[in-house]
């Protein structure tokens, strides 16, 4: 087994193999057994031939074909080993000399990972994303709150206004005849949802309690029933009750009924705490994409086309598997769409390049600052995902290694880590905040893993 | 009967004879008419080796029929050939199927 390899452009090259005699006849004696078993030969049964009697028949020619297919595969990923490279796309393999007795030469002709020219990517500048949360956000989520747990009084006396709920009975008109749909009683209505045509609450505002009145409304062109669009209608209205929203008190009470605080105040703080918590979580986030994109800008890659189209690929995948657990099916999208497949794929392209691109120049760094994976890593990472799953580590353990995804772990594990790292290695980024992080970001971990396969 | 190739017809090569083919024993399919003498000296000419035994036997003809006409196939004489230890081994030429 000897291969040398051989570059002829930045990143393709050529793999020259040779692979020894003994070999060969060892493929060949495979590829015998596999196609005895199908030969018929009178005078004997089927896989009975002798091996003599078979090649005087049909030549030592005919096994040639299965035993470069038994041999090439194995051939073909040692002298990859052998020269070192990591190839992205299937080779183009022509065969140079295979014969019974000789040593089987082949070239391969393969496009390898691009050698990543890596720029500034320790101190990048990220702009950090201010994560104060004021009083005024917490006010509006207090506001929020206090909408969800209104209450509804009826109003005894006094016009409808506007946020009210008015109890109504209604028969609509067009052309004087009544329609489908048209008619209600005891309909409660939000006045200023929008939830009727545009027009129609607003002529219930300033009605009062038991007064009948008729609202002319003009169907919108763009309603759903084919019969009513852009026609005018005339609507009988009756207005039984109006009840009013009444927003309850901000005061402890308040904050005993909503939350297991018991004052306003704990409750105050207990909201500004958890939209810090959520701030900071999305403020971490744009720091490491906006990190991880500029040291990909900064960095020198020529990424082979051939990588750029297994990632479309595999969007295209994903995305497949995303419209069919919504009941859709990517013939379907394409009709609704008015796309087709290389439209989409075009679409993803662009992205798809740079998602490329991120992983290469984070693996790049992962290698140039010897960033790995230890075990107790591994560990946490097994034990992390045990524990959302509620299943026992070892079974995960087992489950991960039995699928052979253990690489692929670790490789999600690297990524994590190096982007933390640049996270921590940036400059005016809110370094002791972003710096230890509570959870790796899904998003990261998946690209990760996507690279992986 | 001077011709050795007409006195023997064909090898016959089966599963059972190619394994008796390793203790150098080859099957033919003879002339009818040929005694083992006749048959041991037609081989010694046609492949140059050296006989050291020959066993004979006659095939028996089995009945045959086609539709409603019943026959028999013909009788056949066998004769499985010992060549001597230092004899070469022989080659048969077989006809090239696909």
């Amino acid at each position: 087994m000897k291969a040398t390899w051989e570059k002829i452009e930045k990143n393709v090259g050529v793999l020259e193999v040779e692979v020894d005699e003994a070999q060969v006849a060892s493929a060949l004696d495979k590829a015998f057994k596999k196609v005895v078993a199908r030969v018929s030969v009178p005078g004997f049964r089927k896989g009975k031939v002798p091996r003599q009697l078979f090649e005087k028949r049909f030549g030592v020619e005919s096994l040639y074909q299965d035993a470069i297919d038994i041999i090439l595969p194995e051939a073909y990923v040692q002298a990859v080993e052998e020269a070192g490279i990591e190839p992205v796309d299937r080779p183009e393999v022509d065969i140079e000399q295979f014969a019974k007795g000789q040593p089987l030469k082949f070239k391969a002709k393969v496009t390898v990972k691009p050698e990543v020219q890596l720029g500034e990517y320790k101190g990048i500048e990220v702009e950090a994303q201010d994560s104060e949360v004021t009083d005024e956000e917490v006010a509006e989520e207090l506001n929020r709150q206090q909408q969800r747990h209104a209450e509804l009084a009826t109003k005894e006396e006094g016009a409808a206004e506007k946020g009210d709920i008015a109890v109504i009975d209604f028969e609509g008109f067009v052309d004087g005849e009544a329609f489908q749909g048209g008619k209600a009683e005891k309909y409660s209505l939000e006045l200023g949802s929008g939830s009727f045509i545009p027009g129609f609450e607003e002529q219930v505002v300033g009605m009062e309690k038991g007064q009948e009145k008729e609202v002319n409304v003009t169907f919108p062109e763009d309603y759903h029933a084919d019969e009513l669009k852009g026609k005018a209608a005339l609507f009988k209205v009756k207005l039984h009750d109006i009840k009013s929203k009444v927003l309850p008190e901000l005061d402890d009470e308040f904050a005993k009924d909503v939350s297991e605080f018991d004052t306003l105040e704990e409750y105050k703080q207990d909201i500004k705490s958890r939209l810090s918590e959520r701030k900071q979580e999305s403020a971490k986030a744009a720091l490491e994409t906006a990190v991880v994109e500029k040291a990909a800008a900064n960095a020198e890659v020529d990424i082979p086309q051939a990588m750029i189209e297994t990632e479309v690929d595999q969007m295209l995948r994903e995305f497949e598997r995303r419209i069919r657990s919504q009941g859709m099916t990517l013939d379907l999208y394409y009709q609704f769409s008015g796309q087709n497949e290389d439209a989409l794929k075009e679409q993803m392209r662009a992205d798809a390049e740079k998602r490329v691109r991120n992983n290469l120049v984070l693996e790049a760094i992962a290698k140039a600052e010897n960033i790995e994976a230890s075990d107790a890593d591994v560990d946490a990472e097994l034990q992390k995902i045990a524990d959302s799953m509620n299943r026992p580590v070892a079974e995960i353990r087992a489950a991960v290694e039995g699928g052979g995804n253990l690489e692929g772990l670790k490789q999600d594990v690297v990524i994590r880590k190096t982007v933390e790292f640049l996270t921590e290695n940036s400059v005016a980024g809110s370094g002791a905040e972003a710096g230890k992080p509570k959870k790796p970001r899904a998003t990261k971990a998946k690209e990760a893993k996507e690279d992986k396969e | 009967m001077k011709n050795p190739r007409d006195i023997i017809k064909r090898p016959i090569v089966t599963e059972r004879t190619s394994d008796l083919m390793a203790l150098k024993k080859y099957a033919f399919e003879v002339d009818m008419r040929a005694n083992k003498t006749e048959i041991k000296q037609a081989i010694e000419q046609i492949f140059g080796v050296k006989v050291t035994n020959v066993n004979t036997m006659r095939m028996p003809a089995k009945p045959k029929r086609y539709g409603r006409y019943s026959g028999y196939t013909s009788e056949w004489k066998k004769a499985i050939v010992s060549l001597s230890a230092d004899s070469k081994e022989l080659e048969f030429f077989e006809p090239v199927t696909p």
